[in-house]
């Protein structure tokens, strides 16, 4: 069977199912006895070795397959939960984090059997029951319980309607059999839909089918438990009719008879008649299936998972997957509409056209286009719980590793972001978050000695402010100090001790992002390589966003990044400078000012202005970009005031323009030697306008 | 133009010209051929790269060959055209040239190879001379063209 084409589904699943593991098993460590979450657990398990089996991935199997029988011991109440115990499943996450990424690279799960792994699986499930039975099946507490007074003969149940009923008579009359069958098929089998495909084959070569329970097309959707019952019209004897279907492989066993019409009528009637159990009456034709009914401890979590392939019913499916490039596509459409729409706008415009009613349409094709915009972006934003539900386990690792005592509190989760944003910020996150429970936190003991509370607190809180999202990494640990800063600095040779003097708090911190600097007095394999703030650094000003730190020695440091909430189309500022037309992203604007020639100072023959009480460099546009200055040098200057961090710097343009939506549009490779130049966007006339890069002029 | 035909034996060519001399492009790199139109210049990058275009929204670098190949700067006619390229994975990218002649299409026999030792700039920019009813047709070798020096 070719799987590749679901390989993409798979990996997208199995992260799901390996991040909700993480996240239960947590809980789990909390509240060991929360039945709801081990039947979580023990779902998504389940899922994973499914999917692996169907994947072909043998070893990933093995390893969930024994992940799997723990959990159905601890399910069962054979198994108490233990921290060690917890432990052993953790790193069997990481073990099946390891196969899925390897199977992400190169389509192959490795060679690594992880047999330590498996052995202390083993352990746990001996250990928990001397005595006990060998590994039950896992399924088997799922579909085994007796389904009422049918026995194995389930096919008892099944209710007929009036056609079928006279299409069974009519056939007893011309002579042949009709009779009931029930097939189990073997827990272990994975591809339930084909096997009873083949059965169903055999059966029909000498025979029809009238009736299956559950129906075909939920047969053919995996959509049912371990059995299955079908009324047959054959003219073979039975026990052909058994043989043929017990030979598709992977059958457990078919149970057989016949089906005496009468006695069917007779018990539908007294099932009538009792009317108790809800699933015997539902007024669908086909009664529930009564492997539906032994899945009652599904149906008692309120987190239903509609990946399980047993019988739980299927939850009828609220979203759909879509490949990100397609989304990617109908952005761009977005953008060409929005550029359309401007073209409209300017052409109306020019052509003196402005009646009452083109305007009003423009505008009502304007708002159209806006909300669109909106909805596509809408579309793009994911939760960062994505990303952020990692944390709490790792967190709980580095309270192993670190040996010291912590607590995470996380806020905000459900805060949307750019789908490519959530992606890239993990790292960044990351980053933060080791550096707070390395450098941040105290230990226990000096915790105790400054009278806080030896559990450490980390907060990483998400919301929204404006069109940015802020998401703030805090803890109360010892805050950065600012002279072992300094000293360290002067130590690596960054500044000299002259410069030392000058600084004050803001600067030293800034010292932080240089590259190749810590100030941890060790070296841990947690941080503290000197590669952490200068990348996270970078990272979030490739995503356009900025890091701010606030500290207080002693009381505690926080790191907050802020984020634009998408990047393809911004609010920017039209400038004119020479013939050219240029574009500032609005959110680097600060001001503008208007600023008479004598008011240019030189400072270390550099031009610069004051205002307001701060110095701020000027830098000319027209002789940066090499254009002729339209102006004359008399004329007062248009100054925009940009922002990038703390620095402020002044770009001297020749006209504004005005605000503007614009799409951004990359330049591509041939033209990435211009560095000030961050991207291109097409105007409403079709003309092309570069877009100015703030950061880099500054 | 199907992709099939330019594989076989015989390869198709634009040809186009550069003042007096003609010039073939293989076909297969060929995604466009437009009018001349305005060009956004792009500061801080070599003379040859004049800037970018706008094609149906999509924003696409415009190279000027005759500067590439050390030629006269281009003069705008009402002739000249921007040919959109597409090279590999870096995108698409136009070149200006003086005019659109014809297709044609050259069996391997009329297709001289040039030999590689000729001190020229501008011979290390062909692959190859095409010989046709309309006369010589110098084959560019766009990789060269266009990627050096990137």
């Amino acid at each position: 069977m070719d799987v590749s084409q679901y390989l993409e589904i798979f990996l997208d699943e199995t992260d799901e199912h390996l991040q909700n593991l993480n996240t239960q098993i947590l809980l789990l460590e909390q509240e060991p006895d929360n039945m709801d979450t081990i039947n979580e657990i023990f779902r998504a398990a389940h899922s994973l070795k499914g999917m692996a089996g169907t994947m072909g991935y043998k070893r990933m199997q093995n390893l969930t397959h024994d992940m799997e029988n723990v959990f159905s011991e601890v399910r069962n109440g054979n198994i108490k939960v233990k921290a060690e115990m917890i432990d052993v499943l953790f790193q069997c996450l990481d073990a099946l984090d390891e196969y899925n990424a390897n199977i992400r690279e190169s389509a192959d799960e490795g060679t690594n059997d992880n047999e330590p792994l498996i052995k202390q699986l083993n352990d746990i499930m001996n250990d928990g029951k001397e005595g006990a039975e060998t590994a039950a099946p896992a399924a088997a507490p799922t579909s085994e319980q007796p389904a009422g007074e049918s026995g194995g003969k389930k096919w008892l149940e099944i209710k007929l309607g009036e056609s079928e009923r006279s299409v069974l008579k009519e056939a007893v009359k011309q002579g042949k059999n009709v009779y009931g069958l029930t097939v189990s098929i073997q827990e272990a089998c994975i591809l339930k839909a084909a096997r009873a495909f083949l059965v169903f084959k055999a059966i029909e070569e000498d025979g029809e089918i009238i009736v299956s329970d559950p129906p075909t097309q939920e047969i053919e959707d995996e959509k049912f438990g371990f059995d299955f019952s079908l009324i047959v019209i054959s003219g073979s004897p039975l026990d052909k009719v058994i043989a043929a279907a017990s030979n598709v492989s992977e059958i457990q066993e078919v149970l057989g008879d016949v089906l005496d019409l009468d006695h069917e009528e007779k018990t539908e009637a007294a099932v009538q008649e009792t009317q108790e159990k809800p699933e015997a009456v539902e007024p669908a034709a086909v009664p529930a299936a009564p492997a539906a009914v032994p899945a009652a401890p599904a149906k008692g979590n309120k987190k239903v998972e509609e990946k399980k392939p047993a019988a739980s019913k299927p939850v009828v499916n609220r979203t759909v997957r879509v490949d990100i490039e397609k989304l990617d596509t109908l952005m761009n459409l977005v953008s060409e509409l929005i550029i359309a729409k401007n073209s409209l706008v300017s052409a109306s415009a020019v052509s003196g056209t402005s009646s009452t009613a083109v305007n009003e349409q423009i505008e009502y094709l304007e708002s159209v286009t806006t909300s669109l915009h909106e909805s596509v972006m809408k579309v793009r934003m994911v939760p960062i719980e994505s990303t952020v539900s990692k944390f709490p386990r790792m967190v709980r690792d580095l309270q192993k590793k670190l040996g010291k005592k912590m607590e995470l509190y996380m806020t905000g989760e459900e805060t949307e972001l750019d789908r490519t944003v959530v992606d890239e910020i993990g790292d960044p996150l990351m980053h933060l978050l080791r550096n707070s429970a390395d450098h941040g936190l105290e230990s226990a003991e000096v915790r105790k000695e400054r009278g806080k509370p030896e559990v450490g607190s980390i907060f990483l809180d998400a919301y929204q402010d404006g069109n940015n999202v802020v998401i703030e990494v805090r803890d109360d640990g010892n805050g950065i100090d600012t002279q072992a800063v300094r000293n360290k600095a002067i130590e690596r040779g960054v500044i000299t001790p002259e410069q030392a003097e000058n600084m004050n708090e803001k600067d030293s911190i800034e010292l932080l992002f240089n590259a190749g600097f810590s100030t941890a007095q060790v070296v841990s394999d947690v941080s503290g390589r000197g590669v952490g703030l200068d990348v996270v650094k970078s990272k979030i000003e490739a995503l356009s966003g900025e890091v701010e730190v606030k500290s207080k020695l002693g009381e505690g440091s926080s790191w907050i990044i802020r984020l634009p909430l998408t990047l393809a189309i911004i609010q920017a500022l039209m400038v004119d400078i020479g013939n050219e037309k240029y574009a500032v992203s609005l959110g680097a604007i600060q001001t503008i000012e208007d600023i008479p020639p004598q008011d240019v100072k030189l400072v270390q023959a550099k031009e610069v202005i004051q205002l307001r009480d701060l110095v701020i460099p000027l830098i000319r546009l027209n002789e940066i970009l090499d254009i002729e200055s339209k102006k004359d040098p008399d004329e007062n200057l248009v100054v925009v005031i940009v922002k990038k961090g703390d620095k402020l710097a002044g770009l001297v343009v020749d006209e504004l323009i005005g605000q503007q939506e614009i799409v951004i549009k990359p330049l591509g490779k041939y033209v990435s030697k211009c560095k000030v130049i961050s991207g291109a966007t097409v105007l409403g006339d079709g003309e092309v306008a570069l877009i100015l890069d703030a950061n880099t002029l500054i | 133009m199907e992709e099939l035909k330019a594989t076989g034996d015989y390869k198709q060519f634009i040809v186009i010209k550069l003042g007096e001399e003609q010039y073939g492009i293989d076909i297969k790199y060929i995604e466009n051929i437009v009018r001349m139109q305005h060009i956004t210049r792009v500061p801080k990058v070599d003379s040859y790269l004049k800037g970018v275009i706008n094609l149906r929204g999509e924003v696409i670098p415009v190279m000027s060959i005759r500067i590439k190949m050390g030629l006269e700067p281009d003069q705008e006619t009402k002739s000249s055209r921007i040919i959109i390229l597409k090279l590999g994975m870096n995108g698409l990218i136009g070149i200006i040239v003086d005019e659109v002649k014809e297709v044609v299409t050259l069996e391997s026999d009329q297709i001289e190879k040039i030999a590689y030792d000729s001190k020229d700039d501008k011979d290390s920019f062909l692959c190859g001379v095409g010989k046709c009813a309309g006369g010589l047709i110098s084959l560019l070798d766009l990789n060269s063209v266009v990627l050096e020096n990137l």
